[in-house]
């Protein structure tokens, strides 16, 4: 039920003419394991990719969602035998939603791909790139992007604490056995 | 030659000129030696010295004939306004009955980064020194033989990154240093069409350049090093704009022959090498798939807490294969291990890079639990570890490394 109420909120921020392809992108995510940081990337109204947070399995702490759903885009673009301007053109027109605030490494990714605009829900006060702890979204000389955050923050909120209280996670016990509750 | 080489820590905040420390007042006087111990104990309790834990109460002074002056800090000094006026109502029946006569001295703001600082400021007034709390070999300095093993990971990674004689990319090199084991090693891959035995530039001489400007900047003192401020190996940027970390918006305007030609901004040394030690993580400690490990996740929460992971579990050093650096071994005992041995990400691992990180890659080894990097040339446009940020300095984040900057000597 967690992802759908991510899903909601992120729904929530996009207009309705594209719920369908939405809903879609979430049935995609529901049937994978539970995630807690989620997004997708919408061009022209339309999402184009999704990802979400997959550290665990890859036993790489690099992998955020944010990552994820850009490796998707260029895969997809290379398949496509897009060259690299016709790239950089594509990502200047796609919007990214996301459900916490991109971290230091994710905010200046967008940034360096040339990410038109970014929606996050809650803010991130120990890595935050877009304003939490650094502000990595605007840099002097232009680069960057437009960036709204707090978008329905308490459901965000609320969906990664239900996530954490479930999952009783302590990081000085990395190496917990199965937690039931992930696979629900 | 080696003289050269030499290893500088890269503290968590800029350096103050040792001379100019932001300082504060306090109000101090001099006291019997007798009461000494009494009087520290009341002030204590009275008017501590909160914000100041670097500041020592008491100020001992070697006068002539060999006696000793001891002076005490008996309370901070107001900001505005007569400061000898607004001592609190205890402190002033202590300095009554002891018949204290109060002077304004300076105190250090913050406590030394570095040894250098500390000796300037206890100039002022006393201060303790410690070493960063999480005391990450190689801050203190290092033994000769760590030196030698630094230098020479160095020299591989600037191997790695050398095509023909240029710098033409960065080159990220992980290493074990418990083992001296190379885990990882990786160049740039922002475009696959990177070949370095193809890709023959204009100039040719750079690495010469290189090694004449750092030597100079080290041996020629600090007017012939202000020249070289950048640190750039030789003396034009353009040369390289290959380098991901350096120029990371770059990508698009590159220029390159074909269209069509695989591009991935984001494939900077620095990732593609996590990636590749995460997936000898995978090959050697294989799991179920199905264990549930939050605490990767939890890098992206507010909620989150500031615990570090638990140390890296030792492996068996007899597994591993010493200088089979490619060789993951994946016959033997590497399979079969269990479980408990698996090595939390890159906990315990040193980094070695030839050019600082941007700050997307520097963030990535945040995560990636690296505990010490090692660079060689700065990166003043995009470096996230001095030049433009200073990640390590970043107290609000769960894990801290330490970083070194690595002057290459003329042996390369
Ligand atoms: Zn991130
Ligand atoms: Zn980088």
């Amino acid at each position: 039920m967690r992802l759908w109420t991510a899903s909601k909120f992120l729904l929530s921020k996009i207009s309705y003419n594209c719920m369908n392809s939405i809903c879609h992108a979430f049935k995609i995510l529901y049937t994978l394991e539970l995630c807690t940081h989620l997004c997708v990337i919408v061009e022209d109204g339309k999402v184009i990719a999704s990802g979400r947070n997959r550290t665990n399995e890859t036993q790489n702490a690099t992998r955020h969602a944010e990552m994820e759903v850009i490796d998707t885009f260029l895969e997809q673009w290379r398949e496509h035998r897009l060259s690299k301007s016709e790239v950089a053109e594509k990502f200047s027109k796609c919007k990214l939603y996301v459900t916490c605030e991109p971290c230091i490494m994710c905010a200046v990714a967008l940034s360096f791909i040339g990410i038109k605009e970014v929606f996050y829900g809650c803010a991130n006060d120990k890595f935050g790139g877009c304003g939490s702890v650094l502000s990595l979204h605007s840099t002097p000389k232009g680069e960057g992007f437009k960036c709204t955050g707090g978008i329905m923050a308490t459901e965000a909120v609320s969906l990664f604490r239900s996530f954490y209280e479930q999952g009783n996670p302590n990081a000085s016990k990395p190496h917990r056995p199965l937690a039931q509750q992930a696979t629900q | 030659m080696e003289e050269t080489w030499q290893i500088v820590h890269i503290p968590d905040n800029p350096p103050f000129p040792p001379d100019q420390q932001p300082t504060v007042d306090a109000i101090a006087s001099l006291i019997d030696p007798l009461f000494a111990n009494t009087l520290v104990r009341r002030l204590n309790q009275i008017a501590p010295l909160e914000n100041l834990r670097h500041v020592k109460r008491v100020h001992k002074k070697f006068v002539q004939g060999g006696k000793t002056q001891l002076s005490v800090i008996l309370c901070l000094a107001s900001q505005n306004g007569n400061q000898l006026d607004s001592i609190q109502n205890d402190v002033q029946e202590l300095m009554n009955s002891y018949q204290l006569s109060p002077f304004i001295t300076k105190v250090c703001k913050y406590a030394a980064s570095s040894k250098e600082e500390w000796e300037e400021q206890c100039k002022l007034w006393p201060t303790s020194y410690h070493p960063p709390t999480y005391n990450i070999e190689g801050i203190t300095g290092f033994s000769q033989e760590d030196s030698q093993s630094v230098f020479s990971f160095m020299k591989y990674a600037i191997q790695l990154a050398k095509s023909g004689d240029n710098l033409e990319v960065n080159a990220a090199v992980i290493v074990d240093p418990s083992v001296k084991q190379v885990i990882a090693k990786a160049c740039d891959q922002t475009c696959s069409c990177y070949n370095p035995k193809n890709e023959i530039t204009l100039e040719t001489s750079c690495i010469e350049k290189l090694e004449t400007s750092v030597c100079h900047g080290i041996s020629g003192g600090a007017l012939s090093r202000k020249e070289h401020s950048n640190g750039f190996p030789a003396k034009s940027e353009q040369l390289y704009t290959g380098v991901s970390c350096l120029c990371p918006w770059g990508w698009a305007e590159q220029e390159s022959d074909m269209s069509l030609r695989y591009c991935h901004p984001l494939r900077h040394a620095s990732i593609v090498a996590i990636e590749s030690s995460a997936a000898r993580d995978r090959l050697l400690f294989p799991s179920s798939g199905k264990t549930q490990d939050k605490s990767f996740e939890m890098d992206h929460m507010q909620s989150c807490s500031a615990a570090s992971p638990a140390k890296r579990q030792k492996t068996n050093p007899t597994n591993i294969q010493v200088n089979g650096e490619d060789n993951l071994d994946l016959n033997g005992e590497g399979c079969t291990r269990s479980l408990s041995a698996r090595p939390y990400l890159c906990t315990g691992f040193d980094m070695y890079l030839v050019w600082e990180p941007c700050i997307m890659c520097a963030m990535a080894l945040v995560h990636q639990r690296i505990r010490r990097i090692f660079y060689a040339y700065p990166n003043p446009k995009a470096g996230a570890l001095g030049s433009v940020h200073r990640l390590q300095g970043q107290r609000s984040l769960n894990h801290h490394y330490a970083v070194f900057r690595v002057f290459v000597g003329t042996d390369i």
